[in-house]
């Protein structure tokens, strides 16, 4: 799962992976921990990176989530990275916009007929409680719109083509 | 006079469980009120009986003296304990409670008269031989007269309301071309705040420690301190940490301050528990400011040094009892330091921070106590002040108080709103506070310009976020096999989405 995180003003680019059940690999920018994870009480996890332990808490906030650590409270926002093989497809392929998850259509940006940069807004989808923007990768003119706000989407549904 | 079997405690939040507790330990019978907001409230769950006041907004409920002393008379009360704030400070209230054949513990209405008027309180003060902060006596109408008191007390000046205290009414003022504008201001603050827009003038002393004397004094004309607290870390004018002994006290300027407030107490016949408030400047000189005629918040810093437990003597004291000690019997052991946990949000100013309380982990262990109001799935109301607990930290000294404060405010979990924690965490972890070195201007001045000096474990803190959004969308795509319970369920992730509902 790939993310971008934003931590007291900064951004950085977050991967998670995880082997069945095993420790979680956790890469945040150029570095990576493994860490392993449990559930320990309401919202409580206590992570072991190697054998240091941190006694945590994650609340969800409507950006991502509220992380309590021995007594400092850190907000970290949250948001699905489109991933770069899919905006390669994007930019190559005939102008599709899909949905990357499943979600909701918040916000429809553009109609039929909008001229758009590589990198404007186009649909906004609500996914886990974390409201994403898609962009266009490209440059173009909108063909259509294949969905409206408030609309429930499955992963990689049609949602705006371009000329 | 009648024993108290009965107590009703005509407040809500922390001090109402404080005072609650104390009455369930001495085996008295023990009644709440509370307004709709706090129907499920802890004090109301923790009490014997609990009758309603009213609406929400503490104007119909909490401050309603018919309300209260109706709901004393309904359930046989014999006394009322107010705890702070509300009516605690109300002569009114005091003398209906004496007139429905209710003891009002605490002072005689008169007694809570002439200290709350502050410049009758300056005026007793004086006559008691009290040194009081260079100023007027009486309010001053005539504008000619305050400028010609300024430049005798000398510049800057602190205008403040006769009327009334909690910060309002005050205002600074640097020079003499400020005066006129700053009066209006303060006349016009007074007025809303409390109905009465006089105001006095005092001098604005600069790098003053506020340090206060806690007095006991019962009907038979027994008075006793119980030492100082240290009450300097203060933001908006309220005090966060409060500590006891005070590392500006020494053993002569203590038994001098003590010797002075007890000297007070006698000469206005003072009864119960009560606190003399005094800014100490650089120089070591103490300055009577005012007296609260109640117990303090911070009461539990005191108890801890003294090993005595104020709520108790002063239902005793009320009860018509004597002091069970002498001055000479009460000894100030070890140190003990305060932290007021407020639902309030730092970076926005210290804006209030209403709202759930999904998850609740208070600290224990050695040397720890937690005067908390609240449980968890508790609603924090916007009506009242947002106290939530009163954390305090007891050691055989200053280091070891600091350090056991320091381990339990990072045991200390709050979700579901924002709190201080975090703050005072930091304010422990300074080096002005380990040295002493700081003044009631510490916190909005030097600490305010300031980086924070800790950094939280930002990878920790992000890996702990994207394994938590990992989680959530594997259970997400789960929730249709039955069998296969995500382990973020049973860590009551549903819990906390029900608390958002």
């Amino acid at each position: 799962m790939r993310l971008e995180a934003e931590v007291a003003g900064r951004r950085v680019r977050v991967e998670v992976r995880r082997r069945g059940e095993g420790p979680y690999d956790v890469t945040i920018g150029d570095r990576q921990i493994q860490l392993e994870a449990r559930a320990a009480g309401p919202m409580g996890l206590s992570l072991l990176v190697g054998n240091r332990s941190h006694d945590v808490a994650v609340e969800r906030t409507p950006t991502g989530f509220r992380v309590h650590l021995a007594g400092e409270v850190v907000e970290v926002g949250l948001s699905e990275a489109v991933s770069a093989a899919m905006g390669a497809a994007v930019a190559r392929g005939p102008a599709r916009i899909t949905a990357p998850m499943p979600g909701k259509i918040v916000r429809v940006l553009v109609g039929p007929g909008t001229e758009v940069e590589a990198g404007d807004g186009v649909v906004v989808v609500e996914a886990m409680k974390m409201e994403n923007e898609l962009k266009a990768a490209r440059a173009g003119r909108v063909r259509a719109v294949h969905v409206r706000e408030g609309q429930a989407v499955d992963g990689g549904a049609l949602l705006v083509e371009l000329e | 006079m009648k024993p108290i079997r009965k107590v009703l405690v005509a407040n809500r939040g922390e001090i109402a469980v404080r005072v609650l507790r104390a009455c369930r330990e001495m085996g008295l019978q023990t009644v709440a009120v509370y307004s709709d907001a706090d129907r499920t409230a802890r004090h109301v769950r923790q009490a014997d009986e609990a009758h309603r006041l009213g609406p929400g907004p503490a104007s119909e409920s909490y401050l309603r003296i018919d309300g209260v002393v109706e709901a004393a008379t309904r359930s046989g009360a014999d006394a009322v304990h107010p705890g702070y704030g509300f009516l605690a400070e109300n002569a009114d209230f005091a003398r209906a409670c004496a007139a429905a054949g209710i003891v009002f513990i605490g002072p005689r209405p008169e007694t809570i008269e002439l200290m709350g008027e502050k410049t009758s309180a300056r005026r007793a003060a004086i006559e008691a031989g009290v040194p009081v902060v260079p100023g007027t006596v009486e309010p001053i109408e005539d504008h000619a007269v305050l400028a010609r008191e300024a430049e005798r007390v000398g510049y800057p000046v602190l205008l403040k309301a006769a009327g009334g205290g909690g910060g309002k009414g005050i205002r600074r003022v640097a020079s003499p071309k400020d005066l006129a504008s700053a009066v209006a201001r303060a006349r016009s603050e007074a007025e809303s705040a409390f109905g009465d827009g006089r105001v006095y003038l005092e001098k604005a002393l600069t790098g003053a420690r506020h340090i206060e004397i806690q007095v006991l004094a019962d009907g038979h004309g027994q008075v006793v301190h119980l030492f100082e607290r240290e009450c300097s870390i203060q933001r908006r004018h309220q005090k966060i940490i409060e500590e006891s002994p005070s590392v500006a006290v020494s053993p002569a300027l203590r038994e001098r301050m003590g010797a002075l407030s007890v000297a007070l107490a006698r000469r206005v016949g003072y009864v119960n528990a009560g606190t003399l408030e005094f800014l100490v400047d650089a120089s070591g000189e103490p300055y009577f400011l005012e007296m609260n005629t109640r117990l303090q918040v911070e009461h539990p810093v005191t108890e801890w040094v003294t090993g005595l437990d104020l709520v108790k003597l002063q239902i005793r004291i009320a009860a018509g009892e004597a002091l069970p000690f002498t001055q000479a019997e009460v000894h100030q052991r070890g140190h003990a330091i305060e932290c007021r946990i407020y639902a309030e949000d730092p970076d926005l100013g210290f804006l209030p921070s209403p709202g759930r309380i999904t998850v609740l982990r208070a600290p224990a262990g050695p040397g720890i106590r937690d005067d908390s109001g609240v449980d968890a799935g508790d609603e924090v109301p916007i009506h009242y002040d947002p106290l939530l607990s009163k954390l305090t930290a007891y050691g055989a000294d200053r280091a070891e108080a600091a350090a056991r404060m320091s381990r339990a405010l990072a045991e200390y979990r709050v979700l579901g709103l924002a709190t201080n924690v975090a703050f005072l965490a930091r304010i422990l972890a300074h080096p002005a506070f380990a040295s002493g070195a700081f003044d009631i201007g510490w916190v909005e001045g030097p600490l305010a310009r300031e980086e924070p000096r800790t950094q939280p474990p930002w990878e920790i803190v992000i890996a702990a976020a994207a394994i938590a959004a990992f989680e959530e969308r594997r259970a997400a795509s789960r929730t249709t096999v039955r069998h296969e319970v995500p382990v973020w369920r049973r860590a009551g992730w549903d819990d906390q989405q029900r608390g958002r509902l």
